[in-house]
């Protein structure tokens, strides 16, 4: 899982290591256990942190007109080769740093014929930037522009628009673009097959990007509605498990009549670099983040609606918190179908022993989470709302052949 | 009849190739700086003579008036307008369309133009500080909060403008930092007093409107819109235009009505101020880069005093009337008589240059273009040249955009035939151009829509033109 970004300026009068660092923040809902940027000046320097974005700590004398940077859970990007510094969302498969050298000496042959599941974004020593996107697609970049002075790549739209930049189109899957300060050109090196990545839809996009030439917010209030649809709950008050599931419950809402109300508010910042990685810490910085307000549950047979779920422990804790308010029951809704699967493809699904919907019934996983009742989305649902061409792997197990 | 014509663009070659199409059979001679191919077609085709100089002398183009004794002329870019060039032709009796330097300074000085709006209180006047000291510009930028665009003070081809919407306070330094590092470049194209001029920044879809007047009589063109950034999908640095479109119709598909009017509105009222102003009738082309935008709806971006160029690819050969003979109406201020018929259906224009421009002319200039003419012309194809020599039988590029290719067809087929055409053209140099002119329509319908919402709203509560910004040490401004 991660967030690429790579921000070039046409004239040399720009230092935009603070656009780098400003933009991946707008990327780390992809994944911030490890992030870094390198920046080019007449050399590249390379700021790397085991963390979140927001605390790389840049020197204050850091200059450059172009780089790259990266959020992510990946050790080791951006790397650093001879002939430029590269930076990949995804799974590539080969040593990178000969692909950094086929990527600066023939671009177009080496994008041909590397094998993997991937976005990347590859700036030549001599500052020239490169995006591709694999013909899978499953993983995302977009272009935009900053006035008459930037050019920008990135994962997430979300990445361009909290620097200030417009954004313009997406890179086509299969699609190569190439930036100088003389050009913008675009090639397409493979023919796109294209199968957008589901999870990245239903829950890792910002709900205020526009990824995969879709408005996920749009997206996750249709699968809400989706939601009533297939499952009628008797139910007082729809909440949402912030952020990435409010737009469900808004949906279920609007489709069902049953009104929405705001379940929860936060305890310190929306991620906390410090409980990134640990499990345990996870789960206390759930329950730290998320404080179910009494006054909305209480007395109330609630439906709660969260985009996925992968060991149950979280929703477990959730469950019970909103149980000692006073909820009367407590329906949970999942706005995607089952995870059974592992991703092999860089999305961090757990493996199948892991995941408790590939391991239980639904009447042992409402018993073990408490609730009253539990409902999927059905792949049906999902396809209705997103159409078919998505990879649905760590759903079906069936993954496209790519690697 | 005989016409004279001074320059040497694709513009140029349009208004030539509309002189020619006259069935008032004008006999075209014409004054470039170097011999355009699609210039001196017209001028072969019509018996004429070309001639090579520097167009912004009055004192040549006076010796070419007397040796030919044009009936009238046509200048076509600003320069020699700023030189005085339609004064010589006035001087020496000949009508001209192009207003004299004194109207001129409408385009040449930002800071004229400014103050005459804000004198007359035209609408769509935007903010502004003007600037001798660039100390002074920069200790401004640094200081005052809100998003502003600087810019040169005087026209200067479209280069060295730049903005800063400073909507997130965590970038607001580096973009502060970045301009005030720019601003020596800004102020270098700048020979007057008065170097750069910092104006709230504005946001929204723009266009152009051309008026041609005589003193007596304005009669409005077809919206045009030209597209500004260099490279592919609108990104990279500010060009003369890369392209542009115009129609379908009078308008344009993200421009109202109402606004078309309101747009005309401004442009003749800045017409009579100049008038006021200078004592002199405005004869010739006023036009207005527009903006809409959420302060005022139209507004007033920058004047042209002649022809935008791409916008005139654009237009002029959607104009079905005979626009050589509305041009000869124009300069012997006779307009009321002119009769502007338009091509209903809309016109897209792509701009091919050399690599290297706009940043390096040295690396854009001196290279070989070949171009199958007969073929692009069989695909409906329309060809002008702009910076491109004759140099023997070979055509040349002098380092800015070398060709414009028009098609009238609705926007997508337009599009998509340019793409065919585009391919008759090779060079020992690589070409840049955009695809995507022509393409993102809707994108511009909804920017527009979304700027209405707040313009209306102003008008509703009389609050149209109002903004300020403020900071602690400077107060307001």
């Amino acid at each position: 899982m991660a967030g690429i970004i790579g921000v070039y300026a046409f004239d040399k009068i720009w230092n935009i290591s603070k656009f780098l660092y400003y933009g991946l923040i707008g990327l780390q809902n992809r994944g911030y256990s490890h992030s870094g940027i390198t920046i080019l000046k007449e050399n590249f320097q390379l700021i790397t942190n085991e963390g979140a974005p927001e605390d790389i700590e840049l020197p204050s004398n850091i200059e450059g007109w172009a780089g790259i940077g990266y959020t992510g859970t990946k050790i080791g990007y951006p790397i650093i080769t001879d002939f430029g510094t590269l930076v990949v969302d995804g799974i590539i498969k080969g040593d990178l740093n000969e692909i950094a050298k086929g990527l600066y000496k023939d671009p177009e042959n080496t994008l041909k014929e590397i094998n993997g599941v991937f976005s990347l974004i590859f700036l030549t020593k001599d500052g020239k930037m490169m995006g591709y996107r694999d013909p899978y697609g499953i993983k995302p970049l977009e272009i935009g522009g900053f006035g008459f002075d930037l050019a920008i790549l990135s994962s997430e739209t979300s990445g361009i628009t909290v620097i200030g930049g417009e954004f313009r189109r997406e890179i086509k899957p299969g699609e190569a673009v190439f930036i100088d300060a003389y050009e913008i050109s675009y090639s397409q090196i493979n023919e796109s097959k294209h199968n957008y990545c589901a999870i990245d839809l239903v829950y890792q996009s910002r709900i205020d990007s526009f990824v995969f030439n879709k408005n996920i917010y749009e997206v996750r209030v249709k699968i809400g509605e989706q939601l009533a649809e297939e499952k009628k709950i008797d139910a007082d008050v729809v909440i949402g498990v912030p952020d990435t599931a409010i737009p469900f419950a808004i949906g279920y809402s609007k489709k069902s009549g049953i009104p929405y109300d705001l379940g929860f508010t936060r305890t310190g910042s929306p991620i906390r670099t410090m409980l990134a990685s640990d499990d345990f810490l996870k789960i206390i910085g759930v329950q730290l983040k998320l404080n179910p307000i009494k006054y909305v549950v209480k007395g109330k047979r609630v439906i709660l609606i969260d985009d996925s779920m992968v060991t149950g422990r979280t929703l477990k804790n959730t469950v019970f918190a909103l149980r000692s308010l006073g909820a009367k029951e407590v329906h949970v809704l999942i706005g995607s179908p089952k995870l059974i699967s592992k991703c092999p493809y860089g999305m961090e699904v757990p493996e199948e022993k892991d995941l408790i919907a590939a391991n239980l019934s639904d009447e042992e996983i409402a018993k073990v989470i408490g609730s009253d009742s539990i409902y999927w989305l059905s792949l049906e649902g999902l396809y209705k709302v997103l159409g078919k061409n998505i990879c649905v792997g760590c759903m079906t197990r069936n993954y496209p052949k790519v690697i | 009849m005989k016409v004279l014509l001074v320059g040497d663009g694709a513009r140029e070659n349009a208004l030539a190739e509309a002189l020619a199409n006259s069935p008032k059979g004008y006999k075209i001679y014409a004054i470039s700086s170097y011999i355009n191919p699609g210039i001196k077609e017209v001028v072969d085709k019509t018996n004429g003579k070309y001639f090579k100089g520097n167009i912004n002398s009055p004192e040549f183009v006076k010796e070419i008036v007397r040796e030919i004794n044009p009936d009238f002329g046509v200048i076509g870019p600003e320069d020699p307008l700023f030189h005085g060039v339609a004064n010589a032709f006035r001087e020496e009796g000949i009508p001209v369309v192009g207003p004299d330097k004194e109207c001129a300074m409408i385009e040449k000085s930002k800071v004229w133009m400014r103050e005459l709006m804000w004198k007359y209180n035209i609408p769509g006047r935007l903010r502004f500080k003007a600037f001798e000291d660039l100390r002074d510009a920069i200790n401004f930028i640094l200081e005052y909060g809100g998003s502003i665009a600087v810019k040169p003070s005087e026209q200067v081809g479209g280069k060295g403008v730049k903005v800063i919407a400073d909507l997130q306070a965590y970038l607001s330094n580096e973009k502060r930092n970045a301009i005030t590092k720019g601003i020596n470049g800004i102020a270098s194209y700048v020979s007057d007093k008065v170097k750069v001029i910092i104006e709230e920044k504005v946001d929204g879809p723009e266009y152009t409107l051309h008026v041609l007047t005589d003193g007596y009589t304005q009669i409005s063109m077809p919206l045009a819109q030209d597209y500004k950034h260099a490279y592919e999908d609108g990104i990279g640095p500010e060009t003369g235009g890369m392209g542009s479109i115009s129609g379908p119709k009078e308008g344009l598909p993200f421009i109202s009505e109402e606004e078309y009017v309101k747009s005309f509105e401004i442009v003749k009222l800045t017409a009579e101020a100049i008038k006021k102003e200078t004592e002199k009738d405005y004869i010739g082309i006023l036009s207005g880069q527009m903006m809409l935008t959420g302060i005022w709806g139209p507004t007033i971006i920058e004047y042209y005093s002649r022809f935008g160029d791409p916008e005139a690819s654009a237009i002029i050969p959607r104009i079905e009337s005979d626009f050589g003979e509305v041009l000869e109406l124009l300069a012997t201020r006779r307009l009321s008589k002119a009769k502007i018929k338009v091509n209903l259906k809309p016109s897209v224009v792509r701009a091919v240059a050399p690599l290297g421009y706009p940043l390096n002319k040295t690396m854009a200039s001196n290279h070989i273009i070949n171009i199958d003419i007969q073929k692009i012309r069989e695909l409906g194809c329309k060809i002008y040249f702009g910076s491109v020599s004759l140099e023997g039988m070979q055509l040349v590029t002098k380092g800015s955009r070398a060709l414009e290719l028009v098609v009238i067809n609705d926007f997508k087929e337009a599009s998509d035939k340019l793409d065919k055409c585009i391919n008759y053209i090779s060079s020992d140099t690589k070409l840049i151009f955009r695809h995507d002119i022509g393409r993102t329509i809707e994108n511009q319908v909804e920017k527009a829509e979304i700027v209405r919402y707040t313009y209306k709203s102003r008008e509703k509560k009389g609050l149209l033109g109002v903004s300020a910004d403020w900071s602690p040490n400077g107060g307001l401004w």
